[in-house]
């Protein structure tokens, strides 16, 4: 193993290690100071930052695609493996520096924003095993474990979104989030083992030759679905806002820089097989589109900080996803990058977003001039229409609870019915299971703030 | 003596003479308990260690039964460790090891009965109906009648024996498809787990459910006994237990009981068990098996957690309101999230390892029907994260003064059991590919060498050469 690859080695698995060794200590019975823990994060990030630049010099001098390690298989049964292969190609290593310098700057800015709060080092240890979840994504060498971290991130940004537990509104809205993460894992999860049967393999290297158009479409839609759903993108668009619930720092890294992007590096991932069949490419195009004018659209009317940010960010979203389906990577990779950065920084200011304005109004001499509004130059009844549409989020949640939860909820209810026929002393059940599952929590009075 | 015989017999006999100490005594029931399990687990240990790859099936179960009971005698909160309690747990674990190990169909049905007579007491089974004991009984029966039937047509009582004689009649294959349906749960007989885990004694119940005796009855007997009825009904079987793990999930969605919500999530993930089984592809044997692993530890885990906040929060635990325990007590909400998690495959744990080849098993064997297993298993994803934030999350108990938190003899055993998924999930090559062997053997079995016409008999009996190839 040579230096840029046992670098990639550290990058990806660093975070991992600082996770285990801290969730242990912990659970023997020992939490190490807030001092202590800020500190063990910020050396690691910069020893993580400082370790990307072997493997950068490694991929550009030597010439080769990408930097690759490859261990042994995970497990292997038959003909069946699972390879455990990292890789920083010109596409991954971005985001792995990407998500180094961002979640680093997030452990520092986290450090001082949640000092004292309750929960901090369960902040602290969720963030550490969200980065090992992303930069085992982004470093995979093959689909199998981009699933691992994938799944990893999943589960790290419910607990996030939940991280006020005193509170029903974001618990309920993190099992909400948690709900759509899994639907879209489906898609992932039958994608690569179509991809296993039709291909022979779920590795990037090979680009997938043998692969005929037809299924190129199905994989392509496949990964699409979980796509979507990582990315907030329409019909999955509900859930968002939603997942605003969260701390600060803990909503940038997730839903304005990292997290929000990994379904369009899935995308970019899946570029051999979009570029094998119109119709995904067409479908990527059109959820982008769809995404992004129901961004801008919602976003005009949210009323708090962070909803809007939120919405800005499915807006370029939708477009990156626009400008994958066409084919521009380059351009989407470097919107991905510019938008992460931006975004960041915007939703660590929300919480000052009034004072930093009256600031710059203050400074402009109270001129400050009103954002344009497209919206003005469309006749009065459809501006009242699309105020009315766009209040209810484009009546996503509403389509969804109506047409896949409720059904659910309808259909369990009726098999709770069947299993109580044979019982003497019927158990209470099912009262209020469908009202979490369709977020009343977000609807529905909040409770105070503790 | 022979070694493994000798071994055999002290990790079920030790028990059982465990158990009537225990009642004797009436004293110290917790250190009889653990020291009587502890030496199952050490002798099953040293069978395993001298077990061939590929035939090690049932003694590795034994480990894991004998590690779950250790367990369990270890997270019984002080209110339940009575002597009666205690005596009945090491019944259940001499009379599981005795099925698990034995090669006498008699014995084995003995060892099927015996195991549910301590749930013949109220206070183990205060089921609030019928359906658990019925559950038993018919499963009981069917065994009974299939062993019946093949005394009656002069078969040999020896499994091996009946390798070789390959009995072929579908009467008895019915029979303990019939066994295996009403034992394991399967849909329609599915209600009486989950009245047993409602109103039974939590833990207990959960060993009983964990023996996984149908999975067993199905590794053991069905598909090495007939490899053709198998291979041309299984499939139907096979559907039936992934309707099951659906069906399941779907219930469990509504469900606000805790412990009728585990045992739904307990009930669809054995169901994959019995869907991977039946899948005739290694990928998919092999992840039933590990699966078979996951599932027992971890139903353990969180049966064990939920009483232990029974006993400290109160019997009306509910998943309908927030509870927010995970303040008073955040390292058992911790342990029953990664249980929990490690159930529907979190990455990095064992149970990634196990779908993931279950997955590629069940879908590579029923394109269409395989679709269910992902889908079932991430609504019970959902299941366990809605319990997880019901219990643990949501408003501060402002009336709750002080609730315990795991205490350190239960915070070391739910350690191990997370060190169990983690370890077993970052290394996970040690637990597959001995699992693997065992389903390369089945799978042979059940395919027929390309070209060839053989008999059932024939191959049956190669199946038996290529255990005995293993063995040498």
């Amino acid at each position: 193993m040579n230096v840029s690859q046992a670098a990639l080695v550290f990058v990806a698995l660093a975070p991992g290690a600082v996770f285990g060794l801290l969730a242990l200590l912990w659970l023997v019975g020992w939490v190490p100071p807030e001092r202590a823990v800020a500190r063990i994060t910020d050396w690691m990030f910069s020893a993580s930052a400082v370790a990307l630049i072997p493997v950068w010099l490694g991929l550009t001098s030597s010439g080769t695609a990408a930097v690759t390690v490859e261990f042994a298989n995970w497990f292997t049964v038959h003909d069946y493996r699972f390879p455990l292969v990292l890789m920083a190609d010109r596409l991954s290593l971005p985001f792995l520096a990407m998500t180094v310098v961002l979640a680093g700057l997030i452990g520092r800015f986290s450090a001082t924003y949640l000092h004292r709060e309750p929960g901090v080092f369960r902040f602290f240890l969720l963030l550490h095993l969200f980065t090992f979840g992303s930069l085992v994504a982004f470093a995979a060498g093959s689909f199998d474990l981009l699933v691992a971290g994938w799944e990893i991130v999943g589960i790290t940004s419910v607990l996030l979104i939940a991280f006020f537990q005193h509170r029903a509104a974001p618990v309920e809205n993190a099992l909400r989030v948690f709900g759509i993460y899994r639907a879209g894992d489906i898609g992932l999860v039958v994608g690569v083992f179509a991809l296993h049967q039709w291909a022979g393999t779920a590795s990037f290297a090979g680009g997938f030759p043998h692969l005929t158009a037809s299924h190129a479409s199905m994989l392509g839609a496949l990964l699409l679905f979980a796509a979507a759903g990582k990315a907030a993108q329409v019909p999955f668009s509900g859930w968002l806002p939603r997942a605003m619930e969260g701390p600060t720092p803990s909503s940038a890294i997730f839903y304005g820089a990292i997290s929000i992007h990994a379904g369009a590096y899935l995308l970019l991932r899946a570029q051999p097989l979009l570029a094998r069949s119109g119709i995904a490419s067409a479908l990527v195009v059109a959820v982008g589109v769809a995404t992004a004018i129901y961004g801008t659209i919602s976003g005009r009317v949210s009323a708090d900080a962070k909803g809007s940010l939120a919405f800005a960010s499915l807006t370029q979203v939708g477009v990156i996803f626009a400008e994958i389906g066409m084919g521009w990577n380059r351009v989407a990779v470097v919107h991905i990058l510019g938008h992460a950065t931006v975004r960041t920084l915007q939703f660590l200011r929300a919480p000052s977003a009034l004072h930093d304005y009256h600031r710059m109004d203050s400074a402009e001499g109270g001129t400050t001039p009103a954002a344009g509004r497209l919206e003005e130059w469309l006749p009065e009844r459809w501006q009242l229409w699309l105020y009315r549409w766009a209040l209810d989020r484009g009546h996503l949640d509403t389509i969804l609870d109506r047409f896949a939860i409720h059904p659910l909820m309808l259909l369990s209810g009726w098999f709770a019915a069947l299993d109580r026929l044979g019982m003497h002393r019927p158990p209470r059940e099912h009262d209020d299971a469908e009202a979490s599952m369709s977020g009343a929590g977000a609807h529905g009075p909040r409770p105070e703030r503790i | 003596m022979e070694r493994g015989v000798m071994l055999t017999a002290v990790a079920i006999g030790v028990p059982w003479a465990a158990a009537l100490g225990t009642v004797a005594a009436n004293r110290r029931p917790r250190a009889i308990g653990f020291t009587a399990a502890f030496i199952a687990v050490t002798a099953s240990a040293l069978l395993l260690r001298g077990a061939p790859a590929g035939d090690s099936l049932t003694i590795a179960l034994m480990v894991l039964y004998s590690c779950l009971t250790l367990g369990a005698t270890l997270m019984l909160p002080r209110r339940d460790c009575t002597s009666g309690m205690i005596a009945g747990i090491l019944f259940l674990l001499g009379s599981t090891l005795l099925a698990y190990s034995t090669d006498d169909l008699r014995v084995l049905l003995a060892a099927w009965i015996v195991s549910s007579a301590p749930f013949l007491r109220e206070e183990w089974f205060g089921a609030p109906t019928w359906r658990p004991k019925l559950g038993l009984l018919l499963s009981g029966a069917a065994l009974a009648l299939a062993v019946a039937v093949i005394a009656a047509s002069g078969g040999t009582m020896s499994i091996g024996g009946l390798i070789h004689s390959s009995p072929t009649s579908m009467t008895v294959f019915g029979l303990l498809v019939a066994a295996v349906v009403f034992r394991k749960g399967i849909c329609p007989a599915h209600a009486w787990v989950a009245d047993a885990a409602q109103g039974g004694a939590a833990i207990p119940t959960a060993l009983l459910l964990n023996g996984h005796f149908g999975a067993m009855l199905a590794a053991r007997l069905i598909l090495p006994l007939f490899p053709d009825t198998a291979r041309e009904l299984f499939p139907l079987l096979s559907y039936l237990a992934l309707g099951t793990a659906l069906y399941v999930a779907v219930r469990a969605l509504t469900e606000n009981s805790p412990r009728r919500l585990i045992a739904y999530l307990a009930l669809s993930q054995s169901a994959c068990i019995l869907a991977g089984l039946e899948s005739q592809t290694i990928e998919g044997v092999t992840g039933a098996l590990v699966h078979w692993f996951v599932v027992s530890a971890s139903t353990m885990g969180l049966f064990g957690i939920v009483r232990l906040l029974e006993v400290r929060f109160g019997e009306n635990l509910t998943g309908s309101t927030h509870l927010g325990l995970a303040e008073h007590a955040p390292r058992l909400a911790c342990f029953f999230i990664v249980f929990g998690l490690a159930l529907v495959g979190l990455p990095g744990t064992l149970g990634f390892c196990s779908l993931d080849l279950l997955v590629h098993g069940t879908m590579a064997s029923h394109p269409l029907t395989g679709l269910l297993l992902p889908i079932a298993t991430a609504m019970n994803a959902v299941s366990v994260f809605r319990l997880f934030a019901r219990l643990f999350l949501g408003r501060r108990k402002t009336g709750l003064i002080g609730m315990a938190d795991a205490l350190p003899r239960e915070r070391w055993i739910f350690t191990v059991g997370v060190a169990f998924f983690v370890l077993g999930g970052l290394f996970p090559s040690a637990i597959v590919a001995r699992r693997a062997a065992e389903a390369e053997m089945v799978e042979q079995a059940l395919q027929p060498p390309k070209g060839s016409s053989d008999t059932v008999a024939e191959r049956a009996l190669r199946y038996h050469h290529i255990a005995i190839a293993q063995v040498e």
